[in-house]
């Protein structure tokens, strides 16, 4: 198939680039003009390394009606060719090729079109700005320059270092008035005018009724994103999709509002429009930085869905027993995790007929734990907003570790009373002497995530398995399960370069344009399968050399072992508890 | 088994207020784990019980952050000992205490005590590079000797003076209606301490916490507290309703 009619095909959506119009930490754009002629001599120029997003030619489909069968489809001895193509496409992290195919196939700088002479101004006004800011740069950072740069201190990094351009995400918030909020790498304080002309940006497409998304150059996508006062922007050479770019945005303008909620952001914007917000966030870098860190490294994220350590249906069972007795008033959620990953849930009657916990709000709110206890001794009592819940209020969160000192065992419960600390904390001496009696920490301890032999299907590398809603388990948390990742994506390099693969699937799988229920894709060090129906989503990673119909049995014999251990890999009825006070006067436990 | 969530029930309450960034955090780490480290700003407050001869002391370690202010007076509520932490190096620090951290004490009891204490410390006084001499522990953790000054760290301009300290707390008795002369005198409570290098820190929390005993003891012998208790009365209905057992 010709990848020049696609474009074509997709042209009207393609707006005009402009290196100028970037801020400058990303230089080196080609220049890619809505001229269909430039972008099939970029796309000549990048032949030898064919593009992860290239429609059709690296992916074959299967027929919706075929999705339900175990089956995938064979695809045609002209998918077969274009699999060979895909054979030695290059998708390393941090790869650094360029992508005029996929900026020319899905970019959309500006909702709506734009005339060119407005773009043309925009470019004009950017150019002045940038060199205005060629010169504040410098000057803002010099006296950093003395600190030394050392990877745990990004705030202090030098923002004009090549260094710094070469980070490969970079996330700024900033508010309307273009005040500097976070940024990953480097002080807010340096930044200001790189921000400032980001907000610049954003503030003339809006001038012409129209709202900026998305900047595609060679070597970097820029997402925007706009949410009520503040401005999130995404700086990526990850190759990721603008819908996982924006997604992630939203994981941190999400985290933003569990510390401060919707409606205290917008009454402080509306009460004074160049508020500085980092007086109220101030000290919470951390947690954003955390979150970023957990964006790039766990697929939970990617997948909106929990992870739950493998456990013996029977001693889940009695966990979230331990759990259910002990409630005090307006208790609403009690969360027992292990080494990060969640052992059990059990949540308020009332709560869960009206709203249920959405796994997003529990990664902040994991996030959040992880990310700020001080030291681990303590009880930590705060008030926590779960934006997919309710973003305009607070729950006040219980955290205590129950193995001090090695603090891997944390139960977390979330109540909505504010005075409620000292009761709640009761509760967790209930929690800890049920626990001791049963001797489960002991128990909880031996638990661990399972390793991918023990599935028993020679080739399977690692796979990603998310079982949808069914009417069973309805209004229940999305769960997935994942094995550990062993050799060969036993180092870090390995392990992002094969979620960067995941991501590739993933966003191939639920794109806007054209979503696909089906992919085998053959990549030069595995060969990857993703597959996603009405009752799951799975992702599957084999060695280089599995044949297509020896992966298709394994995926059958995947789904098997699956279904066998699912109630071990997952919560399967997620316990419930009635706090409130009621006639039964069920809220006197204990005895 | 429920001995021993008896036993933990704390007798006394004190929590340690200030602006963000002033080390709250650090002092409590200092004093309780006898060690120094970056904290991470606290997010709402963090709960601590220390057991101090027979008593249990109950710690609040709250948020500098507005954000959290919300939550300033549920930490304070019957508080016997406030701790108003500054910064030596920062004046806005210690204006904040009057500004914003006063008026949440307003649910502490009525004779609570409270405490001026200027942090960091080491970054102003040659004096403040060591641990204090009373601290009674061995604690080998720290770098006792002048040592922990880096070469090219010069000592910092002292922004808040302990005269500035004191008059603080004159008019933080002003401010609750107390006489200066009924209370404790000023230098009893007012203290520069460095949770960096540990100086002052024992005797800051020590000499509270002995300063609170009457209030303990008080309170013991009042035995009613304004909190319902839900232990005692369900360990009454126990023995009598000794049947079902």
């Amino acid at each position: 198939m010709d990848p020049n009619s696609q474009q074509s095909g997709n042209m009207e959506e393609v707006k005009i680039f402009d290196p100028s119009i970037l801020p400058p930490c990303l230089d080196q754009i080609d220049l890619a003009y809505s001229d269909s002629d430039v972008l099939s001599e970029n796309h000549c120029v990048n032949e030898d390394h064919r593009m992860p997003s290239d429609p059709e030619g690296l992916l074959d489909s299967a027929d919706p009606t075929s999705e339900e069968s175990n089956q995938p489809q064979e695809p045609s001895s002209t998918d077969m060719q274009k699999l060979d193509i895909d054979d030695d496409r290059p998708l390393c992290a941090g790869g650094s090729e360029t992508d005029s195919g996929k900026a020319s196939e899905d970019s959309a700088l500006v909702d709506n079109g734009q005339d060119d002479s407005s773009e043309f101004v925009v470019t004009v006004l950017a150019r002045g700005k940038m060199e205005e800011q060629g010169m504040g740069m410098k000057g803002a950072s010099s006296p950093l320059c003395d600190t030394p740069l050392g990877p745990p201190s990004h705030r202090n990094e030098d923002v004009t270092a090549e260094s710094w351009r070469q980070h490969r995400k970079h996330v700024f918030v900033l508010s309307e008035a273009g005040k500097p909020i976070y940024s990953r790498y480097g002080s807010e304080e340096a930044l200001s005018s790189t921000m400032g002309v980001m907000m610049a940006l954003v503030s003339f497409v809006q001038s012409g009724d129209n709202i900026i998304r998305s900047v595609y150059s060679d070597e970097h996508t820029v997402v925007f994103m706009q949410r009520g006062p503040l401005v999130l922007v995404s700086v990526s050479s990850s190759r990721q999709s603008e819908q996982q770019l924006r997604n992630e945005l939203l994981y941190v303008y999400n985290q933003i509002v569990s510390m401060l909620t919707q409606a205290s952001i917008t009454r402080i914007f509306e009460h004074k429009k160049n508020y500085d917000l980092r007086r109220l966030l101030a000290g919470s870098e951390k947690i954003l930085d955390g979150l970023l860190d957990l964006v790039d490294s766990d697929p939970s994220l990617l997948l909106c869905a929990v992870h739950c350590l493998p456990l013996a249906s029977s001693l889940r069972d009695s966990l979230s027993q331990i759990l259910q007795k002990a409630i005090t008033p307006n208790l609403v959620f009690s969360i027992l995790i292990a080494k990060n990953q969640l052992l059990t849930i059990v949540q308020e009657k009332m709560v869960i007929d009206d709203a249920r916990l959405e796994p997003a709000d529990l990664h902040l709110l994991l996030n959040l734990i992880g990310a700020s206890s001080a030291f681990q001794a303590g009880e930590i009592w705060t008030p926590i907003c779960l934006p997919s819940f309710n973003p305009d209020c607070y729950f006040y969160a219980y955290i205590s570790y129950l193995d001090p000192p090695e603090c891997t065992v944390c139960l977390v419960l979330l109540s909505t009373d504010k005075e409620a600390f000292y009761s709640v904390a009761e509760c967790k001496r209930k929690i800890e002497e049920a626990m001791q009696a049963q001797n489960a920490l002991n128990a909880i301890s031996k638990a661990h995530s399972y390793s991918v032999s023990q599935v028993g299907v020679s080739d399977l590398r690692h796979f990603m398995y998310k079982p949808f809603d069914v009417p069973d388990n309805h209004r229940q948390l999305t769960q997935f399960t994942s094995p550990e990742m062993e050799a060969p994506y036993g180092s870090e390099e390995e392990q992002t370069r094969l979620l960067d693969l995941y991501r590739d699937m993933h966003s191939r799988i639920h794109s806007t344009s054209r979503p696909l229920k089906l992919i085998y894709h053959v990549a030069e060090r595995e060969t990857l399968l993703a597959w996603v129906t009405s009752k799951f989503e799975l992702y599957t990673c084999f060695s280089p050399l599995v044949t297509k119909t020896c992966a298709i049995n394994a995926i059958t014999k995947l789904l098997r072992w699956i279904k066998k251990e699912e109630d071990r890999l997952f919560i399967r009825y997620p316990p419930k508890y009635s706090t409130t006070p009621n006639p039964s006067k069920s809220s006197r436990d204990g005895h | 088994m429920p001995q021993a969530s008896r036993t933990k029930k704390p007798d006394v309450k004190v929590v340690i207020l200030g602006d963000m960034n002033v080390g709250k955090t650090s002092l409590l780490h200092r004093y309780t784990e006898r060690k120094f480290k970056d904290t991470i700003s606290t997010v709402g407050g963090a709960f601590f019980l220390k057991q101090w001869g027979p008593y249990n002391i109950s710690i609040w370690d709250t948020a500098g952050r507005e954000q959290f202010h919300g939550l300033g007076s549920m930490y304070c509520r019957g508080a016997a000992a406030v701790i108003l932490t500054y910064d030596v190096t920062n004046w806005q620090s210690l204006a904040e205490l009057e500004n914003r951290f006063l008026s949440l004490t307003d649910t502490a009891n009525t004779d609570c005590i409270f405490a001026i204490v200027g942090n960091k410390a080491d970054l102003t006084d040659t004096l403040a590079h060591g641990p204090d001499t009373e601290s009674e522990r061995g604690d080998e953790a720290q770098p006792e000797v002048p040592c922990p000054t880096p070469p090219g760290t010069p000592l910092q301009h002292k922004q808040v003076s302990r005269e500035d300290a004191v008059a603080l707390y004159a008019r933080v008795l002003r401010y609750k209606g107390l006489e200066e002369k009924a209370c404790l005198p000023a230098e009893t409570v007012c203290f520069e301490t460095s949770a960096k290098t540990g100086y002052n820190v024992d005797v800051l929390f020590e000499t509270l916490f002995d300063l609170v005993l009457p209030s303990i003891l008080k309170k013991r012998s009042e035995g009613e507290s304004s909190t319902v208790d839900l232990e005692t009365p369900m360990e009454v209905k126990r023995t009598k309703a000794g049947c079902c057992a």
